[in-house]
């Protein structure tokens, strides 16, 4: 087991996957804890329904390393995207740092994405916090599907006004997830920058 | 970014790990943690005997998760917050009572250990460490970064997802 020194300030960066159910988020998150090394990561815990539907979150911590002497790291929350469960989904939403929006490119999904930016602005403002102040980014997913929707239908549900960097990605094979990740990551580091 | 609530530092955080370690002693439970209700271990202590403990961040995530929903389901049937939660299996059992608004006690125990003695001394501790608490601990002052932290942080990002991160898509 590692030493923890408690006395050292820490850097901790919370970054949650959103999106509606079915999306592909725990994906994502499968494909990091399967790709990052060992040294850099923590285990991976999920609160999964019997058919590994996510239940209440999926956890993995990444350790980014020490910076200006912080400890820092970075905490990966997936929520549950069943409209079924948007309690456990306000939960973790607390504190987030930044947001990657997991679309589903099925054509039957269409609204469920829609739905589930506007479930997303509502639990922020519950909290007080606008997606004006969190860095988010959109990851459009399953893009190999043969009915795969076309990219600008998507956005043009989710993001009309195309304010927020999108990738595609085919997290099942691992495909447009640290893109995506990476870019949410930098998104949070520029943030905390800026003075407050 | 996330920090935790509690700052325990110094004199305080030695008072805490006393308190977890006298309590391992006289329950004859495995591991006692102080943890954040946002998800950290402040403290922890484990007995000489006891099997290496599982990654402390996955269980004070889950304890902190757990205690979030519980405390969420006391409020849904007009409680303020339930104060202790004992589970117990086969072998190993886990107590969690709340320290603070911030903060909870958590104890893993198995045989060694009378559910009765735990729930005693838990106590004990739980008021120890309340008054600790309430002298010592204050909030964290904030950090305040600079750009030359995000540019050295994003290049160790660079590392840890690869600088074409990736580079399928
Ligand atoms: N075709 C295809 N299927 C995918 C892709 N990514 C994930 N899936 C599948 O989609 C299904 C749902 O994936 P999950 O990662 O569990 O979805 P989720 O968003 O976590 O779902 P909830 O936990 O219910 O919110 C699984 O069967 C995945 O294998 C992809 O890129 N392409
Ligand atoms: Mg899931």
């Amino acid at each position: 087991m590692s030493v923890i020194n408690f006395a050292a300030r820490e850097i901790n960066c919370k970054v949650v996957y959103y999106g509606p159910g079915f999306s592909g988020k725990t994906t994502n998150l499968k494909h990091v804890f399967s790709t990052v090394p060992q040294a850099l990561r923590g285990e991976m815990v999920s609160l999964a329904t019997e058919d590994e539907r996510t239940l209440f979150f999926d956890f993995l911590p990444l350790e980014l390393g020490t910076v200006q002497g912080f400890r820092t790291r970075f905490f990966l929350y997936t929520v549950p995207g069943q409209v079924f469960y948007n309690a456990s989904r306000k939960l973790i939403l607390r504190g987030v740092d930044g947001i990657v929006f997991v679309a589903d490119s099925a054509p039957n999904r269409l609204r469920a994405n829609a739905e589930s930016m506007r479930n997303l602005r509502e639990n922020l403002s519950e909290y007080g916090m606008s997606l004006q102040e969190i860095p988010l980014v959109i990851q459009v997913n399953k893009r190999d599907l043969p009915d795969a929707l076309p990219l600008d239908m998507i956005l043009q549900v989710i993001d009309p006004v195309r304010h927020y960097p999108h990738f595609e990605a085919i997290a099942g094979q691992g495909r447009g997830v640290f893109e995506s990740l990476k870019a949410a990551s930098k998104g949070v580091l520029e943030r905390l920058a800026q003075p407050s | 970014m996330i920090e935790p609530s509690v700052a325990l530092f110094g004199d305080a955080y030695e008072l805490v790990n006393g308190q977890l370690a006298g309590l391992l002693e006289s329950a004859r439970a495995r591991y006692a943690l102080l943890v954040d209700k946002k998800g950290f271990v402040l403290a922890h202590r484990e007995a000489l005997w006891a099997p290496n403990p599982p990654s402390l961040d996955s269980m004070a995530t889950l304890i902190a998760g757990s205690a979030a929903a519980t405390s969420a389901l006391a409020r849904l049937v007009g409680e303020v917050q339930f104060h202790e939660l004992i589970q117990q299996g086969e072998d190993v059992g886990l107590y969690l009572e709340s320290v603070s608004e911030q903060t909870l006690l958590a104890v893993v125990f198995d045989h060694e250990a009378l559910v009765g003695k735990i729930k005693l001394f838990a106590r004990r501790v739980v008021a120890e460490l309340r008054e600790i608490l309430e002298q010592a601990a204050h909030s964290p002052a904030p950090v305040q970064l600079d750009r030359e932290f995000s540019t050295s942080a994003s290049a160790l990002l660079d590392d840890l997802f690869g600088k074409d991160a990736g580079g399928s898509a």
